[in-house]
């Protein structure tokens, strides 16, 4: 879109306000891409079978299968089911397959095609080489809601397309010409699991599963990718199963094959992997998740040396090894955790202590800040809510009487056993429940305590940084904002309302640790408000 | 060189036949429908009949997936159509797709107007769609043509309030029609409900399953050598083992070490009788286990949590209700969904399984 701005506008303007009047005002809007036919199969130079195979180790056997199962050009097949666990590499090794295969195919993901008439209508765009731009106003070429007007819609789009690549078979070869091979179209849908969560799943996951058998078209072959194994899909009306294609999760070798590909330094890299790959495949075997503990924890172990490029000896080997070590541990405590602040700003700033314990403590110092920003309001109305869902109503009254601070301990009594067992029932009881709800009034009453007691210790102490606004009267307004952005950040869950008493009951996310690290960070003691049984 | 190319070709080309021929209904039944006792030629019989005696009918034919009875079907439709080309016409529905009755009424309207070459409107109304049916059906009626209605997964149009039933069959009754309705539908509850014992003038079932014999047999072909030209013993070996997967053996072979660890853990909360357990209670268990056993597989709890959530993925374990929406993931109350044997063998066959954890399982 034009970026320059008009100078007569000497009134304010939005953004889209100027947008508009510099789209009438420009006369070369840029040309949209119309799609052709080219389009359905893959753009990029074709593939060797050595190439595709060799790009995805430890993916062999599948690979062949699936080519064996696709056949060969122009041979109907049957609805195939690729399953297995995330990160396996199904999608790629598919779409990398026709690539190689260089057949017309139409890929939609269930993803980000998150209800029946996106899916719908993604399908047919593509068919019908038609692609949303601002000319339209981004409206796909048929709107198409129903599974009814969806089939017709796509026997018609798939004759056509079909006639398309008959015509074009008798013509020159498509190698040459950019143009995918055979007279059969392939519909993928990728990410099937994602459909059992939507309203209408109970019609159309049938209706895909049957699709098939509901076209009879022998000309389209279909592909379905799923997170989740076939028979997590439990449908009562029965089906004839697309056939099923395994994609294992990866060996330790596998890993280390994929691993070693790309890397500058291989002996390096290869020494690293010999230290920890074994103990994290014990944790996880899922290469997005080790690749992301990986990246920092190589960081930290070619620390030591100068020359990044050096083939390590042994002798290096076992120093640089004595110096991850310690590291491991707790790497694989925070495996899968991408962290905002890299864990070798810890490092420097502990760089004069040198022993090993106090190097481990200085992590763990850093672990106990929290590594995102909130402010100071949203802070304490966090805290307000975990204290509201942690302790009985019934104990407000004392907790935050008029003097502020309270003592919550009780009497000391002589602990016998069986209050010792009643204790352990109703820890557990606590555990199983949860935290408990509360309704919008008590939070706020527990916020306006709080906040009043930080206002008076704040003022003894004069410290400059108070960002609380002044008075109360002034904070009611912004909590019920901060209330809602905490609601959508899945802080605090917003429960429904009891119809009896009409209010909407609110319940804490957030654990105890989190909870504790937000009140250091203000320098409350919360400890002293929590109930202990 | 030459020769091998040819030899491939022409093992493509029969590969290609065999894949053709697998994945055609219509070829695999025709063979089956010769003899006169089966059920091709007593539906051939029925329908023409009432084609040249011009009287309604209606048909079930039931049977599980698989067994050919739309092929049949169709089979008997295109002789017939071919035996009497202007006497027939057919209008086709499916359960899945037209089973509220405005979408299904629109259809009939559209494959009718398409038949006939009429123009089809996509905003006629349903009174417009239903009058519009009544007056072919008249009208073909006085013509001596037999529409002949398919309803595709017929228990969907069964269920619920049953209205496209219901006006079609009045349809047929109230005007001087020739119509016969085929449903066809692989729940055999069906015949239980009283209702169409009496709508029904005859029901016809088909007892065998050849769905599943042709994926077997499309699987054992697709795995044929090009190059040696022919199927082989092992060909069809290994499409048996594909259709014999024990998919929970595979979730726990997938695995890592900390997530079986978590599912024995709530194996042994079973044990001990414990009515419901939550992540929360599993991490109890975990630690009480590295506690009395000193394991070096002890982990932080958003690890856990991690591995946890993994499990629910696998469907391996899952929440006992759906209802805790607004309860975070480690309160709300999970079962496991393997059996402790099935959990047993797979520990055995895991790799490198830690043998502390066979101990644990076999207490």
């Amino acid at each position: 879109m034009a970026t320059e701005e008009s100078p007569q506008v000497t009134r304010r303007a939005t953004r889209s306000y100027s947008a508009s009047n510099t789209a009438i005002e420009s006369t070369n809007l840029p040309e949209s891409y119309k799609p052709t036919i080219n389009d359905l199969g893959f753009r990029q130079q074709p593939l060797r079978l050595e190439d595709l195979l060799s790009s995805f180790p430890g993916r062999r056997s599948q690979i062949l299968e699936l080519l064996r199962l696709l056949g060969p050009l122009n041979s109907p097949m049957f609805p195939i089911l690729v399953y297995g666990g995330p990160s396996t590499g199904k999608t790629s090794v598919t779409l990398q397959v026709f690539r190689h295969l260089n057949r017309p195919f139409i890929y939609s993901s269930c993803i980000t095609c998150y209800s029946p008439r996106i899916l719908f209508e993604s399908i047919l765009n593509q068919l019908l080489f038609h692609r949303k731009d601002s000319g339209h106003s981004y409206s796909s070429v048929k709107r198409c809601e129903r599974p009814s007007d969806f089939v017709n819609y796509l026997r018609e789009a798939l004759e056509n397309v079909l006639t398309n690549l008959k015509g074009n078979s008798g013509k020159v070869s498509s190698k040459m010409s950019g143009r995918p091979d055979g007279t059969m179209v392939y519909l993928v849908f990728d990410n099937l699991e994602r459909i059992r969560d939507w309203d209408k799943s109970s019609t159309i996951l049938p209706f895909l599963f049957n699709l098939n058998d509901i076209l009879k078209m022998p000309e389209v072959g279909l592909i379905f990718i799923s997170n989740t194994s076939p028979d997590t899909y439990y449908l009562n009306i029965g089906y004839v199963e697309p056939i099923p294609l395994y994609f294992p999760d990866y060996t330790e070798d596998d890993l280390r094959h994929i691993f070693m590909a790309n890397q500058t330094n291989s002996r390096l890299y290869a020494s690293f992997l010999d230290v920890v790959l074994r103990p994290f495949c014990r944790v996880t075997r899922q290469v997005d998740e080790l690749a992301a503990a990986f990246s920092s924890l190589f960081k930290k172990y070619s620390e030591p040396l100068s020359d990044k490029e050096v083939a390590p000896n042994e002798e290096m080997k076992r120093r640089l090894f004595s110096h991850i070590r310690p590291h491991i541990a707790s790497a694989l405590n925070e495996t899968f955790q991408v962290r905002s602040q890299p864990l070798l700003k810890a490092e420097t700033n502990e760089e004069t202590k040198k022993t090993n314990s106090s190097r481990m403590l200085g992590i763990r110092e850093d672990f106990d800040k929290i590594d995102f920003h909130m402010s100071t309001s949203a802070k304490y109305l966090l805290i307000s809510a975990f204290l509201a869902s942690r302790n009985p109503a019934t104990l407000d009254a004392s907790l935050f009487d008029s003097t502020g601070v309270s003592d919550s301990r009780k009497r000391k009594r002589k602990a016998s056993e069986k209050s010792m067992d009643q204790k352990e029932m109703a820890e557990q009881e606590l555990l199983m429940k949860g935290p408990g709800t509360f309704p919008l009034e008590r939070l706020l009453a527990i916020f306006q305590c709080i906040t009043s007691l930080a206002e008076d210790s704040l003022d003894e102490e004069e410290s400059h940084e108070l960002t609380v606004e002044g008075g109360s009267r002034g904070l009611m307004s912004d909590v019920l904002l901060q209330l809602s952005s905490l609601c959508n950040a899945n802080f605090i869950i917003k429960g429904g309302s009891c119809p009896l008493e009409g209010s909407t009951r609110y319940r804490t996310a957030v654990s105890e640790d989190l909870a504790l690290k937000v009140a250091r960070s203000l320098k409350f003691p919360l400890s002293k408000y929590l109930y202990r049984r | 060189m030459g020769r091998e190319k040819e030899k491939e070709k022409l093992s493509e080309k029969a590969l290609n036949l065999l894949r053709s021929r697998l994945s055609d209904p219509n070829f695999i039944f025709r063979p089956l429908s010769d003899s006169p006792d089966s059920n091709y030629s007593k539906l051939k019989f029925i329908i023409s009949t009432s084609v040249t005696e011009a009287c309604n009918n209606s048909i079930l034919l039931l049977g599980p997936r698989g067994s050919g009875k739309v092929a049949v079907l169709e089979l008997v439709l295109s002789d017939l159509l071919q035996q009497y080309p202007e006497a027939i016409s057919v209008i086709r529905l499916n359960g899945l797709l037209h089973s509220d009755d405005n979408c299904a009424l629109k259809e009939i309207a559209r494959q009718l107007c398409m038949e006939h070459q009429l123009l089809f409107s996509k905003v006629a109304s349903f009174d417009d769609n239903s009058q519009f049916m009544i007056a072919m059906l008249r009208e073909c009626g006085l013509a001596h043509k037999t529409i002949i209605f398919v309803l595709d997964e017929f228990d969907f149009f069964a269920q619920g309030k049953q209205r496209l039933l219901y006006s079609l069959l009045d349809a047929m009754q109230s005007v001087n029609s020739q119509a016969v309705v085929i449903g066809v539908s692989c729940r055999l509850k069906l015949l239980s409900d009283e209702r169409f014992k009496e709508l029904i003038d005859t029901y016809l079932s088909f007892n065998f399953t050849i769905g599943h014999l042709v994926r077997f047999l499309f699987q054992a072909v697709s795995y044929m050598d090009l190059s040696a030209g022919f199927l082989s013993l092992g060909n069809f070996k290994t499409a048996l083992s594909s259709n014999q997967r024990q998919p929970k053996l595979e979730c726990i072979r997938d695995c890592s070490v900390l997530e079986l660890y978590m599912m024995v853990c709530m194996k042994r909360l079973e044990v001990k009788e414990q009515a419901s357990y939550n992540f929360y209670s599993v991490m109890t268990e975990y630690k009480s286990i590295h506690d009395s056993f000193q394991t070096s597989d002890y982990y932080a709890a958003n690890v856990c949590l991690r591995a946890f959530e993994h499990l629910l993925q696998c469907q391996l374990i899952s929440f006992i209700d759906n209802k805790g929406h607004n309860q975070s993931v480690e309160f709300r109350p999970v079962k496991l969904l393997i059996s402790s044997a099935e959990l047993h063998q797979g520990l055995k066959s895991y790799q490198q399984c830690p043998a502390i954890l066979l101990k644990l399982m076999d207490r």
